[in-house]
């Protein structure tokens, strides 16, 4: 089954306005993740729900051909379409990513798996005399940083190579 | 002084490097990998060299909170399999240079052959039960690859499962034995250990070990389960059948798993654990437990192997046999009790590998050049294979027992041991040396019959047999230049002249196997010089043997033609497997038959069935809401629901009419109870009207599924009961739950119409039968999932639970999140989310693979 071709313009027009929205929200839902609702599941299967709307609009094609840009030519060993090879290679990263945290925290012989997270506040010394010094670089600007986070992102690149994967195999079939 | 922990660490990790290495060697090397391999093992054998004169033990930490350790001990006992071990792994490795030549799958073979050493090099050193165990288990799986060298042959992979199912098998006796003694550790040391030797170690305590394995009255059941697991590697009767079916493998893996290593494996176990099951006190001669358990098992392991292998017909299935009868010959010698035991034990594993690691390489040499392996076709191989036929004269008259040859001392000291129990005992325990002797025989006219080969006329149909090349004679040279050494020093010791260095490591060898406290003795060994009980025995073993010889073919018929059905432990074990492969046959064609409803239907039931047998087995009582305002929705969406039904469906209409009016009248009966017999204002009953709304939605729209018109139309109304489900979420103050349950809602609306084309359009016929049964699936199914939420939410998540308040009041300072859902997912329980990615990763794989298959045309 091919997509792609008989798609309307309204919803090519409406894919086009919402594919941004949605890996925006995506992406924030993935950042927001540690403290409001959201994470790496969510925001995966978000953005690989908005791929998905891309494969039925415009086509496997153009995914290939206009966001990656190349003849990628896959080596033979995958099914589908050339992307797939990608997604293989994303979602191994994502596994990667998220077994390095546990092992970094290894690193510091610390058992696998184990999370730090800091609050990095800029120094206010040297621009106390700007008014409101304190609110824009003790509260705006404090960086609250997790390592669960980097896991996090391992989650996410995983959820979206593996449910991407799947999308492109079974959809070109 | 106590060994260098890095030394053994590079020891046991080198070999596996060195696997790992492989494949990019071969890539350069190619088929001179061999020498690679070869030099790895040399370079084991240099640090082994480094640990002479170190005794001790040294540990890593592995698993702290479970007290497991990588812990390592050197004494004689671990030196002299570790040496043997890289030893012969140098001659084996620089041999398959020749031998393996053009031969497939070379890169697979050296890299298993090098982890099976590192396997055997870590079960010789290795004091922590679990690290043992390990790798125990490691030794059985890479033999298991290299008994299975050959993949597509069906006897390789008959002989390769063979000697998993029974070693493996065998290892997890053992495991349930070491289980048990850690736990009686606890009663003997204060504290429970899974150190086995070493500093504050079951052996450094054996004396208080063996009271509390007594006081438990688990002394029979651990040595029993030891026993074991130690024959079932060893090759003992009866589990000795996957000994000849291991020849399957390229002739240096069987010289190696036979000779000097695997097989060692569970003699090794016998003789570390025999200080910890003999008493301090026993000497040679008195009968213990443990006496009459590995004595007996190794006699008579002797005897019958030994009967075996004058039934071969095949020079390596001749070799296998006799691979079993002289472990039955070392097991018996641990088996006795005081030092001739340990010394017959002792002495005859170096003697053995020396002989047994030679004859294997001769086979390989007179397979290879002469063609055949057959016993009937081979003979006068002298005139063409001179070095080889003296090679042979050496080692097989040394497996003969014949003077001085080397296995004729350690063979000495068993008839020794035998005679001082039988003597000890009297009466019946005579038969002890009779046995012995008996056994010997046969090991005696085996011998000899392979030493025939080189001898005699040459068979005709036997053609030019070439010269085998230097890389396959120069192993076995030196190998039986070594076993020479040691009968040459046997007879220097009779003139008070002996071989200091062996003496004494043998010695070393003996006292790491004798129980601490036991007399000390210094280890000799020499040619009689008076005449003894045992050197008569020895002279009578030879005698009978000289006698028989001429018999030797009708013994060979005879045995055969005894070995039949049930006699035959290998016809126990084919029959059982044969059975039972109809009945998995059976199971699979039932269970899995390619339809994806059965496999659903199956999913469905066992989860039905399983689920339900756990909380009958755990007997769970399921909470029934109290509160009367619970039944609301409840009712409420049954009374939609009905509406919706009678209205919508196309059911016939005397059962809808019945339907609607039986749940119309519960309804309302529900409805007039909660207001007049609870008392419930109309107004409590408005709170509740966005779920009710929701949930009857949801309820409509599940029936709607059933009753779709085409695929697009059920897929679609599925994913309306999912946002149903999503927006019951959002009003139950669930957002995380909701959100997944959108997105997940929203790919899975897309990847079904994505399949939609490929599934057939029409299920088949409906049968009444499989309709019961859908029905009877799915009524229990829901009802399963209904206890199971009354029974998950009996305890609400409220305030008051202790669960939930923790993790809302760690959230933030452990783990600086106020998201207690996420924090749970990537910190609390990362490690279950590690497991969900991968289980995501291996799915993704399976079906890219599956598709990839399916578009080559492959079937399996």
């Amino acid at each position: 089954m091919s997509y792609g071709d008989d798609t309307t313009v309204i919803a090519r027009t409406v894919a086009r306005i919402t594919l941004p929205l949605v890996l925006v929200v995506a992406i924030s839902l993935l950042f927001q993740g540690h403290n409001l609702p959201g994470g790496g599941f969510i925001a995966g299967v978000l953005t690989a729900a908005a791929f998905a709307l891309v494969y039925i609009v415009f086509g496997m094609e153009y995914v290939q051909e206009t966001i990656f840009g190349d003849e990628y030519e896959p080596d033979g060993s995958v099914a589908g379409p050339a992307v797939v090879d990608r997604y293989r290679t994303l979602f191994g990263v994502g596994l990667a990513v998220a077994a390095g945290t546990g092992l970094g925290a290894m690193a510091f012989g610390k058992p696998f798996l184990t999370h730090t997270d800091e609050v990095v506040k800029p120094s206010t010394e040297y621009v106390a005399w700007i008014p409101g010094a304190d609110f824009i670089f003790g509260t705006l600007f404090k960086f609250h940083w997790a390592t669960a986070f980097l896991f996090d992102i391992g989650v996410y690149f995983v959820v979206v190579g593996g449910l991407l994967a799947i999308l492109a195999v079974v959809g070109g079939e | 002084m106590t060994p260098d922990l890095w030394v053994l660490l590079a020891l046991v990790g080198l070999p596996f490097l060195g696997a790992a290495a492989v494949p990019l060697v071969y890539r350069i090397l190619g088929e001179r990998t061999a020498y690679f391999a070869a030099l790895v093992a040399l370079a084991c054998l240099g640090l082994v060299g480094l640990l002479y004169g170190t005794e001790g033990a040294q540990s890593v930490d592995w698993v702290p909170a479970l007290g497991i350790e990588l812990r390592f001990y050197v004494d004689g006992l671990a030196l002299l399999i570790a040496t043997l071990a890289s030893g012969v792994g140098v001659c084996i490795l620089t041999y398959s240079g020749g031998y393996m030549h053009g031969e497939p799958g070379q890169p697979k073979y050296y890299a298993t052959l090098l982890a099976f050493m590192g396997s055997m090099l870590g079960v010789a050193l290795a004091a922590d039960l679990i690290t043992l165990f390990l790798f125990w288990e490691l030794t059985s799986l890479t033999s298991f690859l290299l008994i299975g060298h050959y993949t597509t042959e069906s006897s390789s992979q008959y002989a390769a499962r063979k000697s998993m199912l029974i070693t493996v098998a065998g290892g997890l006796f053992m495991l349930v034995g070491f289980v048990l003694l850690h736990a009686v550790s606890a009663d003997a040391l204060g504290s429970a250990t899974w150190a086995l030797a070493g500093e504050g170690s079951m052996l450094e305590n054996a004396g208080a070990m063996r009271e509390a394995l007594e006081s438990e009255g688990l002394f029979v059941v651990v040595l029993a389960l030891l026993g074991i697991g130690a024959a079932a590697k060893s090759a003992q009767v009866p589990l000795h059948i996957w000994l000849p079916n291991a020849m399957e493998a390229p002739t240096p893996v069987s010289a190696f798993l036979h000779s000097a290593t695997m097989v060692k494996a569970g003699v090794y176990l016998v003789g570390r654990m025999r200080p910890l099951f003999l008493p301090a006190d026993a000497h040679p001669g008195s009968l213990e437990l443990w006496t009459l358990g590995f004595a007996a098992l190794g006699l008579l392991t002797m005897t019958v192997t030994a009967i075996l292998a004058v039934a071969a017909t095949d020079i390596k299935e001749l070799l296998a046999y006799s691979t079993a009868s002289h472990l039955g010959l070392i097991i018996a010698g641990f088996g006795f009790a005081g030092h001739l035991g340990a010394e017959t034990g002792a002495f005859h594993i170096l003697n053995h590998a020396l002989f047994k690691a030679t004859l294997f390489l001769v086979a390989g040499i007179v397979a290879h050049e002469a063609g055949t392996r057959k016993i009937s076709e081979l003979g006068g191989l002298r005139e063409d294979l001179p070095i080889t036929a003296g090679i042979a004269a050496i080692a097989s008259l040394g497996m003969a027992g014949v003077p001085p040859f080397n296995g004729f001392y350690s063979k000495e000291f068993l008839f020794h041991a035998a005679w001082e129990t039988g003597a000890a005992s009297g009466g019946l325990y005579y038969l002890i040396p009779v046995v012995a002797v008996f056994g010997s025989v046969f090991t005696f006219l085996y011998s000899i019959r392979f030493l025939m080969l080189f001898f005699g006329e040459k068979p005709d149909e036997l053609g030019h047999v070439h010269s085998p090349p230097v890389a396959m004679l120069a192993p076995p040279a030196l190998l039986a230049a070594l076993a020479a050494v040691v009968g040459i020093g046997g007879i220097t010791g009779t003139f008070d002249v002996p071989l200091g260095p062996l003496e004494e490591f043998v010695g070393s060898v003996m006292h790491a196997v004798e129980p601490a406290g036991a007399e000390e003795t210094s280890f000799h060994y020499y040619l009689p010089t008076t005449v003894t009980p045992w050197a008569i025995m020895s002279a009578l073993t030879i005698a009978f043997g000289a006698a028989l010889y001429p018999q030797y073919g009708r013994l060979h018929d005879g045995i055969r033609s005894l070995l039949r059905g049930p006699v035959r432990a290998n016809w126990w074990y084919d029959t059982a497997t044969e059975e039972l492969n109809p009945t998995s046959t059976a199971v699979r064609d039932r269970v899995q038959n390619g339809l994806l409803r059965t496999y659903a239907t199956w999913v469905a039931a066992a989860f039905a069935v399983l689920t339900f047998a756990g909380y009958v087995g755990a007997s769970v009582d399921v909470p029934v809401p109290q509160e009367p305002a619970t039944y609301l929705p409840l009712a409420l969406t049954a009374v939609v629901l009905v509406a919706s039904v009678t209205v919508f469906g196309d059911l016939s209409l005397r059962v809808a009419t019945t339907v609607a009016g039986v749940l119309s009248v519960l309804a309302l009966g529900i409805f007039a109870w909660a207001i007049f017999g609870l008392g419930l204002t109309p107004a409590e009953l408005a709170t509740q009207p966005p779920v009710v709304f929701v949930l009857a939605l949801a309820a409509v729209a599940g029936i709607a599924v059933s009753r779709a018109p085409s695929h697009i139309a059920g897929v679609l109304t599925l994913s309306i009961l999912g946002f149903m489900v999503a927006i019951f979420y959002i009003l139950r103050d669930a957002p995380d739950l909701a959100l997944t349950q959108l997105v997940v809602e929203t790919l899975v609306l897309v990847i079904f119409l994505l399949v939609l084309d490929k599934l057939p359009a029409f299920y088949g016929g409906w049968d009444r039968g499989r309709m019961a049964r859908d029905g009877v699936l799915s009524l229990a199914v829901g009802a399963v999932v209904t206890t199971t939420v009354l029974v998950t939410t009996a305890a609400s998540p409220n305030e008051e639970s202790v669960i939930a308040r923790g993790l809302a009041e760690a959230s933030y300072p452990e783990a600086g999140g106020n998201n207690i859902v996420n924090v749970i997912l990537v910190d609390f329980r990362a490690f279950d989310t590690m497991g969900e990615i991968a289980v995501v990763s291996m799915a993704a794989l399976s079906i890219v693979t599956l598709i990839a298959l399916r578009e080559r045309g492959e079937t399996r």
